[in-house]
C-alpha cells in the first residue's frame, strides 16, 4: 500500500473523530508550546546577558595583575615585563596603568572632585585598547609633553549634577601618605571629560581621573622604582585567542606571581551556566510532551480495541501486518506533526507575550553603592526565533508520537484476523 | 479441469477455556477451477473453521492446503496476506464493510492495499459495482444500504482483485429468504460469467442445492460429497 494513501486514510480516520483528535493534539500543542516558549525566552535572556557582558567587559582585553590572590600581591611590572608580554603572539597592544588610590582632587574653589582613583596612563594606548571607554564628552586628550594635564571621568567632573571642574579648569592633585602627610601637591589643567561609561564590568571609569603616565613616573614615590606598573592591559587580535594569550602571559612569570583576568573565560562560564539552566528548563517543559505521549498511547489503545473488527476486515482482504501498523502509526505521526506546528506558533506567540509582561515587571532597581552607581538600563527581553529549536521541537513531537504510538499500533498489527473478525 | 484448491487431511483444534475442541479432524477435498461449491453442515460441524483455513486467515495444525499450486503452510504471514489479496475474495455473513467508507470506497479498498493509483482503482470499483447492480447506490455508506445491498457491496469487494477463489461464509445468514436467494443467484451468475471458483458455507439445504457439488461436513469430518442434480 502506498504511503500517501496510508496517510490519506489516517487523515480521514482522524477527521472522523474530531473531538478526540483535537484533544489528543492539544496535548502535543501544550508540550511544544512550553518547549518553544522556554527555549526562545531562554535564548533571548542569554543574548541579553551576553550583550550586557560584552558591553561591560571588553572581551579582547586581558587585565594582568602582579602577584596572585592566594599568594599575595607583589610590587608591580617592569618595562621588561611589558615588552615580554607585547611579544606574545596575537597580542596587538599593551598599556600599563599606575594608580594613585590615595590621591585627592580639588577645584579652584576648594571643592572636592568626585574622583575616587587617579590613574596614570598613556592616553594613545588606552584609546586603542579601550576605545569605548576612552571617549571624550568634551575637550581633548593631552598631547605629549603636556605633563600637567588631567582627564576626568564623568562623575569626577559632575558631582550632584553640578559641574565642579570642566575642560580648561585647574585642579590640584594632592597625595597623602598613610600617616596623613601631604607627599605630593601639584596643579593640573583639565583637558577633557570622558563620556558616561554606564554599566561596567571590572570597574567604572566614571569615578576615575587620568594623568599622563610620564608625570606619575616622575613623582617622588615612583621615581627609581624598577617595577612601577600595577596593571597591564593587553589587547588581543581576537577574543577567541584571549585564553591562550592569558596562559602564555602566566608562563612568562614564576608561578603565582601574576594573575590574568580573561573576561571571555568568565563570559564562557556564564554562557555555560545559562545554557545548563536553559536545558534544565526545557527538560522540565518536555515532561508535558511526555504526558501528551501517554495520552496518545491511551487513546490509540482504545482506538485499536474499538477498531478490532475493522483491522480483521483489512487483514482478511489482504492487508499485511505492516500496512496495519503503518495506518495506526500514520495517525500518531499526523497528530505529532499538526500538534508540533501549532505548538511552534503558540509557543513563539506565548514567548512574545511573556517577554512583554516580564520586561515590564522585572525592571532592575537602581543600585547606589559607595564606590559605583552604574547607570541601569531597562531590561529588554526579546524572545529569539531559533530555526534549530523549531526543528528540534517538531522532530521531538513526531518522535514522541511514534514512540508512544508504536505499542498500540503493534498491538493492532499483531491481531489474529479470525479472532478480530469475531470481535463484537 | 484442474484443481485450484486441494485440501489434504487437514486438522484444526482450538482451546475453548480449558477444553481442547477438535474443529476439523482430517478433512480432504478438491475444488476445480470455475466450480461452484457449497460446504454444508449443521452449526459446530467445522464449516467456518475450514473456510478460514482455505482463506488463509488461519493455519491448520496438520495436513496440507494448496491454493493454485502453492502450499499454504510454507508461506509466511506476508505471503499469506498477498495470497488473500490477489487470489482470494471473502464474503461474510455480517458483510464486514468498513462503516465509515462509502460503498465505492469499500470496494476500492483491496486495490488501494495493492497500491493501484486512486483514479484507476475508483473506475474499476465502479465497474464491479455495476456488475452487482449497485451503480446507483455507490456513494452511500453501509448504514444507508439495505442488507442485500450491503452484501452486494461485499461481493463486489471480493471480486475487485479478480481472485481465483471467492469464499462466502453464510452469505445469506443475515438476510431474509428472498434477498438471500437473490444473493445466491447473483453469485451463481457471476460464477458462470467469470469462471471463478465459489465456495459457499451454509447450513441452508436450499442454498446448498444450488451448487455443482455439496460437501457435507459433520463433526469435523467430510461425511460425503454429493454431485448436485443441477450438474450436467
Amino acid at each position: 500500500m502506498r504511503a500517501t494513501r496510508i496517510l490519506a486514510m489516517a487523515w480521514d480516520n482522524l477527521k472522523q473523530r474530531k473531538l478526540r483528535t483535537s484533544l489528543t493534539t492539544l496535548g502535543v500543542v501544550i508540550g511544544i508550546t512550553t518547549i518553544i516558549a522556554i527555549a526562545s525566552l531562554g535564548e533571548g535572556f542569554r543574548s541579553e546577558v551576553r550583550q550586557r557582558m560584552e558591553q561591560g567587559f571588553e572581551l579582547n582585553v586581558l587585565i594582568v595583575f602582579p602577584g596572585s590572590f592566594t599568594a599575595g600581591l607583589r610590587g608591580g611590572f617592569s618595562e621588561a615585563d611589558l615588552e615580554d608580554i607585547g611579544r606574545i603572539n596575537d597580542v596587538n597592544a599593551t598599556a600599563p596603568l599606575i594608580t594613585l588610590p590615595t590621591a585627592e582632587l580639588y577645584n579652584e574653589t576648594g571643592a572636592k572632585l568626585g574622583a575616587f582613583t587617579v590613574g596614570a596612563v598613556n592616553f594613545t594606548e588606552m584609546k586603542e585598547i579601550l576605545p569605548l571607554r576612552f571617549r571624550l564628552l568634551n575637550g581633548t586628550f593631552p598631547q605629549s609633553g603636556e605633563s600637567q594635564s588631567i582627564v576626568l571621568g564623568y562623575k569626577a567632573s559632575v558631582v550632584n549634577e553640578t559641574v565642579v571642574a570642566g575642560a580648561g579648569d585647574n585642579v590640584s592633585l594632592i597625595v597623602k601618605s598613610s600617616s596623613g602627610y601631604v607627599v605630593y601637591n601639584s596643579t593640573f589643567t583639565v583637558k577633557g571629560v570622558l563620556e558616561k561609561g554606564g554599566t561596567s564590568g571590572i570597574t567604572n571609569f566614571d569615578y576615575w581621573a587620568f594623568i599622563p603616565i610620564e608625570t606619575a613616573l616622575e613623582m617622588p614615590f615612583f621615581k627609581g622604582n624598577s617595577e612601577p606598573y600595577q596593571i597591564i592591559l593587553v589587547k588581543v587580535s581576537d577574543p577567541q585567542y584571549a585564553e591562550n594569550v592569558g596562559k602564555n602571559i602566566e608562563n612568562l612569570f614564576p608561578p603565582y606571581s601574576v594573575t590574568v583576568f580573561v573576561p571571555s573565560a568568565l563570559m564562557r562560564q556564564v554562557d555555560n551556566i545559562l545554557n545548563i539552566v536553559q536545558m534544565f528548563l526545557v527538560a522540565i517543559g518536555s515532561i508535558s510532551l511526555l504526558v501528551a505521549g501517554v495520552g496518545i498511547m491511551n487513546i490509540m489503545t482504545v482506538a485499536v480495541m474499538e477498531r478490532t473488527r475493522e483491522i480483521g476486515i483489512l487483514k482478511a482482504i489482504g492487508a499485511k501486518s505492516r500496512t496495519v501498523l503503518g495506518m495506526f502509526l500514520a495517525e500518531a505521526v499526523l497528530v505529532g506533526v499538526i500538534g508540533g506546528f501549532i505548538g511552534i506558533f503558540t509557543g513563539y506567540g506565548l514567548s512574545y507575550g511573556l517577554a512583554q509582561v516580564l520586561s515590564s515587571v522585572m525592571q532592575p532597581q537602581r543600585q547606589e553603592t559607595v564606590l559605583q552607581a552604574p547607570e541601569t538600563r531597562s531590561l529588554t527581553l526579546n524572545p529569539v526565533f531559533s530555526f534549530e529549536w523549531t526543528v528540534i521541537a517538531i522532530v521531538f513531537a513526531i518522535l514522541i508520537c511514534i514512540i508512544f504510538g508504536l505499542y498500540p499500533a503493534r498491538k493492532a498489527a499483531k491481531l489474529n484476523p479470525v479472532e478480530a473478525l469475531r470481535y463484537e | 479441469m484442474t484443481a485450484i484448491l486441494k485440501v489434504n487431511n487437514v486438522k484444526k483444534s482450538y482451546r475453548m477455556g480449558k477444553v481442547l475442541v477438535s474443529a476439523l479432524r482430517g478433512v480432504s477435498f478438491e475444488a476445480e477451477e470455475g466450480e461452484f461449491l457449497t460446504i454444508f453442515g449443521p452449526s459446530g460441524s467445522g464449516k467456518s473453521t475450514l473456510l478460514h483455513l482455505i482463506g488463509c486467515l488461519d493455519r491448520p495444525d496438520d495436513g496440507e492446503i494448496f491454493i493454485d499450486g502453492a502450499n499454504v503452510l510454507k508461506l509466511n504471514d506476508d505471503k499469506l496476506a498477498e495470497l488473500r489479496l490477489n487470489k482470494i475474495g471473502f464474503v461474510f455473513q455480517f458483510f464486514n464493510l468498513l462503516p465509515r467508507l462509502t460503498a465505492l470506497k469499500n470496494v476500492e479498498l483491496p486495490l488501494t492495499i495493492r497500491g493501484i493509483p486512486e483514479k484507476e482503482a475508483l473506475s474499476k470499483a465502479e465497474e464491479i459495482l455495476q456488475l452487482v447492480g449497485l451503480e446507483a447506490r455507490m456513494n452511500h455508506k453501509p448504514s444507508e444500504l439495505s442488507g442485500g445491498e450491503q452484501q452486494r457491496v461485499a461481493i463486489a469487494r471480493a471480486l475487485i482483485n479478480n481472485p481465483k477463489i471467492v469464499l462466502a461464509d453464510e452469505p445469506t445468514g443475515n438476510l431474509d429468504t428472498k434477498t438471500g436467494w437473490e444473493i445466491v443467484q447473483l453469485m451463481r451468475k457471476l460464477n458462470e460469467e467469470r469462471k471463478q471458483t465459489f465456495i459457499i458455507v451454509t447450513h441452508d439445504p436450499h442454498i446448498a442445492e444450488t451448487a455443482d457439488r455439496i460437501i457435507h461436513l459433520k463433526d469435523g469430518l467430510v461425511e460425503g460429497i454429493k454431485e448436485s442434480p443441477r450438474r450436467g
